[in-house]
């Protein structure tokens, strides 16, 4: 305490450093007091604001429609599928950096399914499952609630993954008018790094999957912040630092680092299943993956495509996604490059700029 | 000497900088060495070793003190998950029997719109019908009296056919 007034523990600090006044810089000390409040004390900020309200859940998934009174002019809803891997608010970040919001904004009638967090109960939960008793579900309550004759999926990194194995399975069942993905694997083949440490050799898949139950949310980020060690520990940081003073920066930031470190509890059996048919034996794009006893042909595929592809991704290969447009059946078959990394294709300045424009625009043509 | 401010954060990037640039490449190829890989199998081997011992002995404690373990808990919410399908699937259930009927209640307003122009239609017919007939009796009604004997119509009717008859004929 000075003068009655409580004073913070950074000042606390540098009062019992006892420094010479000439080695103390206003300047340096204002923006390590600024650093020091941002990554200690300062509340993280508030995620996925867009209004929404949830009209059907199954387990922990819960499907929401966003800004139900919001006026549409685009007559295809959208179902967004997103990945068992960290949370969906990613989709809708921030005001102003929301690919949902900017959809919902443009006219769209947008939908989000969910999987919420897996309990230990869910261990025993496999892609099938997901994709056969949840999607298709999802994807009628959507045609139903918006008196729709027709849907778009969209899919993001796993999500998309799950949403082209729906597609290719109930292309002819459900009227699945568009299919758009961001980021999402199809080729394993070479999937960077984790070729090599995932390999049947020497990683641990099933002693994992049999200890564990569900695969923690930490051993998966272990594993991608393993990617680029450096930059993902300290580069962080440091990054944190030299812009400081720029408050935009310090919110994007913080709403990265919430989301980076919100992950959830990956189901055990859909891991094993992730694993082993998709990065070590890459049954998808061999035509050799079955999902409850039904083969999944890519060339089944009819809706019109629209595949997102970032030419900066390290999590998935640039190769990885362009595979699908060779495989597919559709009409309308548009692979689309941009320079951005994974989660970049969907929040941050460029994809405000560039990608959320194209996208709506892309669904407005193809919706008619 | 130049007047220009320290600047602590400066220099941590700037070391950051060459730092990062001088180890990446060689932190990269190490990545990707197969020993890297083994070294990674070897580590999640001795974990999960030692969770494993951890998850036994937790559950063998719990027993023990009469604590119901995560398994069994989540064996609880299996059941209640079960539940919640059989009612979604009952929901889906009633959701067709509601798209079946709304599709019976359109066939039978459709039906009912046909019929009720089926009809109509009769009706005309049937009037057309009437009004053929009172035509067909209307070129006698002038020489015969506004109320005609029954006999008179009969026989007005009966005219053309005595030309085929046997008698006519003789």
């Amino acid at each position: 305490m000075s003068n009655g007034i409580p004073t913070a523990p950074f000042d606390q600090w540098i009062e019992a450093m006892k420094l010479p006044k000439e080695a103390v810089v206003p300047q340096d000390l204002k923006k390590m007091k600024r650093f020091t409040e941002v990554v200690t004390t300062e509340s993280e900020p508030q995620v996925g604001q867009t209004p929404k309200e949830v009209i059907w859940t199954k387990n922990k998934a819960k499907l929401y429609h966003y800004a139900p009174h919001t006026k549409k002019t685009n007559k295809v809803p959208i179902l967004f599928i997103y990945a068992l891997i960290n949370r969906a608010y990613i989709l809708d970040l921030y005001p102003g950096n929301s690919l949902i919001e900017y959809l919902v904004n443009d006219g769209h009638d947008v939908y989000l399914l969910d999987w919420g967090t897996a309990g230990h109960e869910d261990r025993h939960m496999k892609l099938d499952d997901y994709i056969v008793d949840y999607i298709p579900r999802a994807a009628k309550k959507v045609l139903k609630d918006a008196d729709a004759k027709e849907l778009t999926i969209y899919g993001y990194c796993m999500g998309g993954t799950m949403s082209t194995i729906f597609t290719s399975l109930y292309n002819d069942i459900l009227p699945i008018k568009n299919l758009v993905l961001m980021t999402s694997p199809i080729d394993f083949e070479d999937a960077g790094l984790y070729t090599n440490w995932l390999n049947k050799n020497t990683f641990q898949l099933d002693k994992m999957v049999d200890t564990l139950g569900n695969i923690p949310f930490e051993m998966i980020d272990y594993g991608n912040r393993l990617l680029s060690p450096i930059s993902n520990s300290v580069g962080t940081y440091v990054g944190l630092a030299s812009r400081i003073e720029n408050d935009n920066a310090v919110l994007t930031w913080k709403l990265m680092q919430k989301w980076l470190n919100d992950g959830v509890p990956f189901p055990g059996e859909a891991y094993r299943q992730w694993i082993r048919d998709f990065y070590q034996d890459n049954k998808l794009v061999k035509g050799e993956l079955a999902v409850r006893g039904q083969e999944v042909k890519l060339s089944n595929i009819k809706a019109n495509l629209l595949n997102i592809c970032a030419t900066r991704d390290n999590i998935v290969q640039p190769d990885q996604i362009k595979a699908l447009n060779e495989q597919v059946s559709s009409k309308v078959n548009t692979l689309h490059e941009v320079p951005t990394g994974h989660v970049s294709v969907c929040t941050g300045r460029y994809a405000q700029k560039e990608i959320y424009p194209y996208v709506s625009k892309w669904l407005k043509d193809h919706s008619k | 000497m130049t007047n220009q401010p320290f600047d602590a954060f400066g220099i941590w990037k700037e070391m950051y900088d060459r730092t990062e640039s001088a180890f990446r490449d060689s932190i990269q190829s190490t990545l990707e060495q197969p020993a890297f890989a083994e070294g990674l199998g070897q580590v999640q081997k001795q974990y999960l070793q030692y969770q494993g011992l951890v998850n036994g002995m937790t559950e063998a404690y719990l027993k023990q003190v009469n604590v119901p373990t995560r398994d069994e808990i989540a064996s609880i919410a299996s059941l209640v998950i079960n539940v919640e399908s059989k009612l979604i699937d009952l929901e889906d259930q009633l959701d067709v029997q509601d798209e079946v009927s709304d599709t019976q209640a359109k066939e039978i307003k459709q039906l009912k719109t046909t019929v009720n122009r089926l009809d109509k239609k009769l009706d005309t017919v049937i009037e057309l019908l009437t009004k053929q007939l009172e035509a067909a009796a209307t070129p006698a009604a002038p020489q015969k009296p506004a109320t005609p004997a029954p006999n008179a119509q009969v026989k007005t009717v009966a005219t053309p056919a005595a030309k085929n008859t046997p008698q006519a004929k003789k």
